[in-house]
């Protein structure tokens, strides 16, 4: 097919050669945009997304809700390999936009990272979000008690400091053991990741929640 | 005739019999005194060429200025004494031409008096009284006397100049006989002085004169006591008369080794003379002051007198005192020299109050006016205008999220495109509840008061009617509760089916309900924990 196409080309260009010298320039050419199955040369383009082990049972009741929305809306073909313990999503035919694949993917890693389905659903929805991952020791260097202090400072008492967080920034944490995960616009990862990263630093909730109210409102007031 | 120096000194003697009446000024006096004394100025305006004035000018002008006119007078005409007294000592040949020609003066005048009615009497007491003066007056006061009671009269006469000496008086001759009576007295020196004045005073003599000084002789010794402050009046003349006089020493006139009788006499004379109370600074007095003593009480006044004084003029020749020198600073006066000194220099702080028991009782007083009143000195904030309307402050909220992160973007994205559509916030739904409740008030507080009628608002919402009388949700303030009840029964039957009664119930129905239950019970039991089902079966088999 790919061969094709430059023929092709070729054969119309040469036609269209032959038409200047009678009269003006011919019309420009259209081409319709590439599916994403002609892509990389009409081969079929896969992402595989690993899961962890803490990750296996929600998986697997949560399977439905993860596996509608890719099947159906974006055109993604999914499958878990059990063997090797991995999702596997392949384009199909009738995939809209070579983007799908890669949001699909993204999707279901952010489902592995910890996310809620509902939230995760998100990404598929909107373009501009993130997923930001980073460690308790990138901020401060912290041992044995001091970490576990600080990883109790962040989820604050039932997690109350943390919804506070993603309440004031709409975003959504996960706080895996050493490791933070922030998922939603690129602004808001900013801000969220600032208050956690201060609450890490050891300055107290209260003073963290001053400062989110000042600035959500800030947020708030700009539409 | 009476020439207004004898006047003047009649009146004068007439009114100051004793001293003290001169500390009082009269009307009267003063101007008796006045004429006396230009009279007095105008018998010596002969003598001196350099005096400005013609005659003492009286009308308007105060004493100080009356004794600057003689004084302006006097000092030329002392100088010219000086100088005749000066040419005597280098040719004292002519004074004894001057004391002949004075004796012999005296000598016809004392003829002269014998026989004159007029001052008949005048003349006799001069007579006794110039005897009485050889023996027992005080030599010098005897003099002085005369010497003023001349001057007196010279400066009195002026105008008579020419009517004074007739075949009887002599002028000359009175002077030398006085002079001789001197002499005697005092000693040859004093005869000089005295022969110099009395030469000056020659050509003016006068009866007035002589009777004056009898008159003044003729009087008591409070009498010449009076002459002499008329004199201390007059003044001028006096002053310059001491000036030669002023040399004169204690010890000239009396040396110690004289004889008992005069000096008593002359201490009677000077007691006498102490209490008319004169000036201290006339040589006249100094001299009387006499005592037995080694050195006189008077003496030990003026040693004392020359030791101030001459502690004054060192004093003033030294250079001042720092407080007195102006402008000081710390390096030119002493150290700590100014503590010792009182300075006063303005304060410009108010000094601190002084707490007494009125003050504290006033503060008590005010504090309790203010305490019962309420009326206390608060700061008042000031009230700040709101420009803007509050700010809605969006509350933390520390709950887990009930909607998803996509549900969230979208209604952000719904808001932003479309605001109508857009689902309430959570601020807004608060909004509604509150609004809501307020109406609800509104319609309970308006049923109350029954002023308006409002009806109940029509709220669609799936309310639950509660079985409770009809009347009382029509009527708000029910007068009469009726039975009748807003639910029908089978609304309030809360059941299924056909229900029969325990005595209606056949055998059937009651295997039935207990088929039922045990059914029933099985299936809860199923789900309990097993251990405890056999307790239970056993109770239930012992119920039937």
């Amino acid at each position: 097919m790919s061969a094709e196409a430059p023929t092709t080309m070729e054969t119309e260009t040469v036609a269209s050669e032959s038409k200047l010298e009678s009269n003006s320039l011919p019309p420009k050419p259209k081409f319709e945009p590439l599916k994403a199955h002609e892509m990389s040369d009409g081969r079929v383009q896969f992402r595989k997304v690993s899961v962890p082990p803490h990750r296996y049972s929600p998986l697997k009741k949560y399977w439905m809700d993860i596996y509608t929305p890719i099947y159906e809306q974006m055109k993604i073909d999914i499958r878990m390999n059990l063997k090797a313990r991995k999702v596997e999503l392949k384009t199909r035919l009738d995939t809209p936009d070579i983007s799908n694949l890669q949001k699909c993917a993204d999707f279901v890693q952010a489902f592995m990272l910890g996310f809620d389905v509902a939230d995760a659903i998100a990404l598929l929805r909107l373009d501009e979000l993130y997923v930001e991952s980073f460690e308790i020791k990138d901020v401060k260097t912290l041992r044995g008690e001091h970490l576990s202090r600080a990883i109790g400072r962040l989820s604050g008492k039932g997690g109350k400091t943390k919804f506070a967080i993603e309440n004031a920034t709409k975003t959504r944490i996960v706080i895996a053991d050493s490791k933070i995960h922030i998922l939603g616009s690129f602004a808001n990862i900013k801000i969220a990741r600032d208050s956690l990263c201060s609450l890490i630093l050891g300055s107290p909730a209260g003073k963290v929640y001053s400062k989110l109210r000042q600035v959500s409102a800030r947020l708030a007031e700009r539409f | 005739m009476v020439t207004p120096v004898e006047a003047a000194v009649e009146s004068l003697r007439q009114i100051s019999t004793e001293p003290p009446v001169w500390l009082v000024p009269k009307q009267e006096l003063s101007q008796a005194v006045r004429a006396a004394s230009k009279l007095l100025f105008a018998s010596l305006k002969p003598h001196c060429t350099k005096s400005p004035f013609d005659e003492l000018l009286i009308e308007g002008f105060d004493a100080e200025q009356i004794w600057q006119q003689i004084d302006l007078q006097s000092q030329p005409l002392l100088s010219s004494l000086r100088r005749e007294v000066k040419k005597f000592e280098k040719h004292p040949e002519e004074i004894s031409k001057l004391k002949v020609d004075v004796e012999g003066g005296k000598k016809k005048v004392l003829e002269e008096i014998e026989t004159e009615n007029v001052v008949v009497n005048d003349d006799d007491d001069e007579d006794d009284d110039i005897d009485m003066d050889e023996e027992d007056e005080d030599e010098e006061e005897e003099g002085e006397e005369k010497e003023k009671g001349r001057e007196e009269e010279s400066e009195n006469e002026g105008e008579e100049k020419g009517g004074i000496e007739d075949k009887f008086l002599k002028i000359k001759e009175l002077q030398e006989y006085l002079e001789e009576d001197e002499a005697r007295e005092f000693g040859t020196n004093k005869k000089k002085r005295k022969a110099e004045t009395k030469k000056h005073e020659e050509d003016t003599e006068d009866e007035e004169e002589e009777g004056d000084d009898e008159e003044n002789e003729d009087d008591t010794d409070e009498a010449e006591e009076e002459e002499e402050d008329e004199l201390g009046l007059f003044g001028g003349d006096d002053e310059s008369d001491e000036d030669d006089l002023g040399n004169a020493r204690y010890e000239d006139f009396f040396s110690r080794k004289k004889s008992k009788d005069s000096e008593d006499k002359a201490k009677y004379r000077d007691m006498l003379e102490e209490d008319s109370g004169s000036d201290d600074e006339h040589v006249d007095k100094k001299v009387k002051n006499q005592r037995k003593d080694g050195l006189s009480k008077h003496e030990k006044e003026l040693d004392e007198l020359r030791s101030k004084i001459e502690q004054m003029e060192k004093a003033n020749l030294d250079p001042k005192v720092w407080t007195m020198r102006g402008e000081v600073t710390a390096a030119q006066r002493q150290k700590n020299s100014a503590l010792e000194v009182d300075l006063d220099f303005e304060h410009n702080v108010r000094p601190a109050p002084v707490i007494t028991e009125e003050v504290t009782a006033s503060l008590e007083d005010l504090i309790k006016t203010r305490i019962s009143e309420g009326l206390f000195d608060d700061v008042q904030k000031a009230p700040t205008l709101s420009s803007k309307a509050p700010r809605e402050v969006k509350e933390l909220d520390d709950n887990k999220s009930k909607k998803g992160l996509a549900e969230i973007y979208e209604e952000e994205f719904v808001q932003k495109t479309d605001p109508a559509s857009a689902p309430l916030t959570f601020s807004d739904e608060l909004k509604k509840e509150a609004s809501m409740l307020f109406k609800k008030l509104c319609l309970k507080l308006d049923a109350l008061s029954h002023f308006h009628f409002t009806p109940k608002p029509v709220v669609e919402d799936m309310s639950i009617q509660t079985n409770v009388p009809a009347l009382a949700m029509e009527e708000i303030a029910p007068m009469a509760v009726s039975d009748a009840a807003m639910l029908a029964p089978e609304e309030v039957f809360s059941g299924k089916g056909d229900i029969k009664e325990e005595a209606e119930m056949t055998k059937a129905d009651r295997k039935k309900r207990r088929a039922n239950k045990k059914r029933k019970f099985k299936a809860k039991a199923a789900k309990r924990p097993r251990a405890n089902t056999s307790v239970r079966n056993s109770d239930e088999g012992s119920k039937v």
